[in-house]
């Protein structure tokens, strides 16, 4: 069994690679293209299956470099299953390139999987940065004046996260994470210790696109097509916030030189995502400010140093990159304002309900999955006595679900406009697209509804990196 | 004193059934089925395929006749309910959770009972009031069944999670429906709710987790968060948080911003349910998580909930006083009863206890009366202006008998229901708030006045010849609103216990005042557990 575990790896990354070489050398033919969406899909779909028929097994690979345990398991289903949905979801006619466009999330997919099952820092660096870099490259497919924006943006936070593990590294003389607990256990918060991780901390607000670090971002993914927007929003931040996870697991003997950072940080992506979500006019930029205050919820499990706040943020975790990844994917073109919307739930209801889930589910409205896991996140926060920030989180919860009243009204409440009116058209429906809309729905509905289990898995998560 | 007597004789209990709950349903999901099966069914409609609007009827049917069918149930689960039994009925309890420590906890005591009664009454009410809806019919009533299914499950709610979960889950769909169908400054109306409510959901989380974090973080079960010990500062703490969510809720001056735009522009079936059933879960909440938990709290409290009633109803009598809107004069009007209900709590006696559910039942139906017969009338005469609605009793003979029946039972005046409430908290309350309850009576006072004026200017003064052409309730709007009018004259006639006239059969077992004593004994029963002979 244990020779199967990096089978879902291997599968994606064969897959990317027989996609950009194919689409590169005209290896498939325009109408195999037009199946490609659900073969890639099912590869996808066989990646899940086998991560989590093989996945429970615990393995080491390359000399620690890679470890198989249930963050792993955990972190990798959700990418996997995030982007299968998306990929089945997604209007391939809004998209710029069918292999490029497929390659990329599997190439982020690839990233994310390799910083959850990360046994050291280079592993954890170079999982991010894949993802990172994916995204550059879909954003680049329709913008390249943001691509080169985020390009430069994410080189100053990879270099800030590089300088940062390499202080880090330096100071603790190891870069196992293991090991680098085991020595802090013995160690003291030092002002060595403090700069780098907040060097580490800086580069990662950026990449996860917390508010208000998105600075080139959000930005980007308004521009990217919606499955480009997708990977930046969702992928992306699930990677970096992966990484932070791994980090703050590392870090916990010390909570001192980080928790400071990560309460402000936290405060201000979970805040300020709800204030930017509700000012904001297009149903994009909306869907991207309340993934920019859920991740905020993500952080501020972390603030809280316990197993129990670790394992609530892995379940937001796995909740932000399936609604964060699929949202954009579910809403199509509607890049204009909320118009572009209007009567989509009676002209496209799969889509409108998996739409309004998703900015249901990022705002944090109950009873749905986001929901719960802020909840479980609140709770470990009450546990450690993190009132303000709790508060701080409820606020933005608040501001962000009145955020999703507008949209919701516009798609249920307002009637279809005419069609030569509302300026963007709405996603062309495909048998395919069809039922990647219903299992977005039900994944998200089911996520919320299976949340003891899933929550306990995520518990489990917490655990397998060392937190008692 | 006839009516006091009355109220507080201890009548003989029915002989009973060894388990609670036992009779016709033993089932153990019943608390269940009146949450879900709205849910289930707004479910159903919105899956329907309805091409024009084909099926718009059969939709208003389907949601008609699920809230009869809980109606139903509700009414055989209130027969078999054990009115002497200070323990939680109809229980459901499964492990949900675990890792944060919430259960899938309902139950439901005296209060719970007559909540529940009062939100399957205003159920059947919102639907019959939204018969005229026609536009997006599907979306409407899908939304009212959620709306409803939210306030049922935040009254069944055990588990404190449980009660988060459905008291914010019940901003969604009402916001909805205002912004959907609500009157022309339906977005200030939606935008001020979810404000206000949202504030009181951010308060009532920060409340529940400081109480979690102080009883040890293991559960949020209610039996053990509501029993834990916690210190004198943590209770002040959470009592005032719970204060803030309940009177954002209910709602209480100075954060009753979103009453008057809600209530004045929804549409009136939304408007029934908010003032009717949801606005009373502000009073259930200070109810459960103060006056019955935090005894420390409850009584260094009390005194800022009888400044906050009093300034309630003396600021809604006054401002209707002034209102130039009929819909907006029966909105600050609808804030009394609240006010009343928050008196009876702060007096924390068991008589004024008892008054304050006998009040969230009875004021919630005078609430949905005037906010409801006002906006029908407002509706049948094409205009809500004040200056120019004159003079229609002789037109409207049936709305006008029903808008002094809803005055009536907003001052609390004998044969109505919150008569019965509104003495049982006076006299409850005169004993330990008296400041609070000169201030809350010189409030209904006040309130008399202003209901005299509208009554004249709206019903009795010379018709306007230059108004709009004006015609009397439907048949349909009679309905909604005489059975608002018609559960206030019952319970109003016989608070002892309702009986079938002309027989010593009792129609609901025990009656309306033994239940809603049940599970108040420590703080509030004037009754005693029945011993063997």
């Amino acid at each position: 069994m244990k020779d199967f575990a990096l089978l879902p790896e291997a599968l994606v990354a064969a897959a990317a690679v027989i996609l950009l070489i194919g689409g590169r050398l005209s290896w498939i033919s325009p109408g195999a293209r037009r199946s490609l969406p659900t073969v890639v899909a099912l590869v996808t779909l066989v990646a899940l299956g086998v991560e989590l028929w093989a996945g429970a097994t615990l393995g080491t690979y390359f000399g620690g470099g890679l470890v198989q345990d249930r963050f792993a398991l955990f972190a990798k289903a959700a990418a996997l299953l995030a982007t299968t949905i998306a990929f089945a979801v997604v209007d391939w006619t809004a998209e710029d390139s069918v292999t490029v466009g497929l390659a990329m999330p599997l190439l982020a997919t690839f990233g994310v999987m390799i910083a959850a099952s990360a046994g050291d820092l280079v592993a954890l660096w170079a999982g991010l940065e894949l993802a990172a870099a994916a995204g550059v490259v879909m954003v680049a497919l329709r913008r390249p004046d943001l691509a080169l924006r985020l390009l430069v943006t994410g080189g100053v936070a990879s270099a800030m996260l590089l300088t940062g593990l390499a202080f880090l590294y330096a100071s603790v003389g190891t870069a196992s994470l293991g090991t680098m607990r085991a020595v802090l256990f013995s160690g003291a918060p030092t002002l060595a210790l403090a700069i780098p991780i907040f060097l580490v901390i800086s580069g990662l607000a950026v990449r996860a696109a917390l508010a208000p670090f998105q600075l080139a971002s959000i930005p980007a993914s308004l521009g990217a097509s919606p499955l480009g927007a997708g990977l930046v929003l969702g992928l992306v931040a699930a990677a970096a916030a992966t990484v932070a996870i791994k980090l703050v697991a590392a870090l916990t003997p010390i909570p001192t030189v980080y928790s400071t950072y990560l309460e402000v940080v936290a405060a201000l992506a979970m805040v300020g995502g709800g204030a930017a979500a509700l000012a904001a006019q297009s149903p994009r930029a909306k869907l991207a400010y309340l993934a920019a205050g859920q991740i905020g919820w993500v952080a501020a499990g972390l603030v809280t140093h316990y197993r129990s706040g670790l394992g609530a943020s892995l379940f937001l975790l796995g909740a932000f990159a399936v609604a964060a990844t699929c949202g954009p994917a579910v809403m199509g073109r509607a890049e204009g304002g909320e118009a572009a919307l209007a009567g989509m739930g009676a002209l496209r209801p799969a889509r409108a309900a998996g739409l309004a889930l998703a900015m249901l589910s990022l705002a944090g409205a109950p009873p749905l999955a986001g929901f719960f896991g802020e909840f479980a996140v609140a709770a470990s926060l009450a546990q450690s006595g993190h009132f303000a920030l709790l508060a701080l989180g409820i606020l933005g919860s608040v501001l962000s679900v009145a955020a999703v009243a507008g949209p919701l009204r516009v798609m249920y409440i307002q009637s279809p406009p005419d069609e030569a009116r509302r300026g963007t058209r709405l996603p062309v429906v495909s048998g395919l697209s069809s039922f990647g809309a219903v299992a977005f729905c039900g994944v998200i509905a089911v996520y919320g509804l299976l949340s003891s289990p899933i929550l306990g898995l995520a518990d489990q998560g917490a655990e397998a990196l060392g937190l008692r | 004193m006839i009516w006091l007597s009355i109220l507080s004789a201890s009548p003989s209990p029915s002989p009973a059934p060894t388990v609670p709950g036992a009779g016709i349903f033993s089932t153990s999901l019943l608390l269940s089925l009146t949450v879900w099966v709205p849910v289930v069914m707004a479910i159903a409609i919105a899956s329907m395929p309805n091409p024009r609007g084909r099926y718009d009827a059969l939709m208003k049917q389907i949601a008609f006749f699920t809230n009869v069918g809980i109606m139903f149930v509700l009414g055989i689960a209130y027969n078999q309910f054990q009115s002497f039994l200070p323990t939680l009925q109809y229980e459901e309890k499964v492990p949900w959770l675990q890792a944060v420590g919430a259960t899938y906890h309902l139950g439901v005591d005296g209060p719970g009972m007559t909540m529940l009664i009062l939100s399957g009454l205003i159920g059947i009410v919102s639907v019959l009031a939204s018969l005229g809806i026609r536009e997006r019919v599907r979306s409407y009533f899908c939304l009212l069944l959620l709306a409803q299914a939210t306030v049922n499950g935040a009254i069944v709610a055990r588990d404190m999670f449980i009660l988060i979960l459905f008291w914010a889950a019940a901003a969604i769909p009402i916001a909805l429906l205002v912004l959907g169908w609500g009157g022309p400054r339906r977005h200030a109306a939606t935008w001020r709710l979810l404000g206000y409510w949202g504030l009181g959901t951010a308060a009532l989380v920060v409340g529940t987790m400081a109480l979690y974090a102080a009883a040890g973080g293991g559960t949020f079960d209610m039996d053990v968060l509501l029993k834990a010990t916690v210190g004198s500062r943590v209770q002040l703490a959470v009592g005032a948080l719970m204060i803030v969510a309940a009177a954002t809720r209910l709602p209480l001056f100075p954060l009753h911003g979103w009453a008057r735009d809600v209530y004045s522009e929804a549409p009136i079936g939304v408007a029934v349910v908010v003032a009717g059933s949801a606005s009373r879960l502000g009073a259930y909440l200070l109810l459960r998580t103060l006056i019955g938990a935090e005894p420390a709290a409850a009584h260094l409290l009390a005194p800022l909930l009888a400044v906050l009633a009093a300034l309630t109803v003396g600021y809604g009598a006054l401002v209707a006083l002034r209102a130039l809107d009929l819909r907006q004069a029966a909105a600050y009007l609808a804030l009394i009863p609240g006010g009343v209900t928050v008196l009876a709590l702060a007096a924390l006696q068991p008589l004024s206890i008892a008054g304050a559910v006998l009040s969230m039942f009875a004021g919630g139906l005078a609430a949905a009366l005037i906010v409801g017969v006002c906006a029908t009338l407002s509706d049948r005469a094409q205009s809500r202006s004040l200056q120019v609605l004159s003079g229609l009793a002789p037109r409207m003979p049936i709305l006008t008998w029903l808008m002094i029946i809803a005055g009536l039972a907003i001052l609390g005046v004998p044969l109505l229901a919150t008569f019965d409430s509104n003495l049982l908290t006076f006299f409850g309350s005169f004993k330990t708030q008296p400041i609070g309850a000169f201030a809350v009576a010189a409030g209904l006072a006040v309130a008399a006045v202003a209901f005299a004026t509208l009554w004249r200017r709206v019903l009795f003064s010379a018709p306007n010849p230059d108004a709009p052409g004006v015609s009397d309730a439907s048949l349909g709007e009679t309905w909604y609103l005489g059975l608002l009018a018609g559960g206030l004259l019952w319970v109003g006639l016989f608070p002892g216990g309702p009986k079938l006239p002309g027989t010593d059969s009792p129609l609901f077992d025990q009656g309306l005042v033994n239940v809603m004593a049940a599970g108040l004994s420590d703080i509030a029963s004037p009754y005693v557990l029945p011993t063997g002979p």
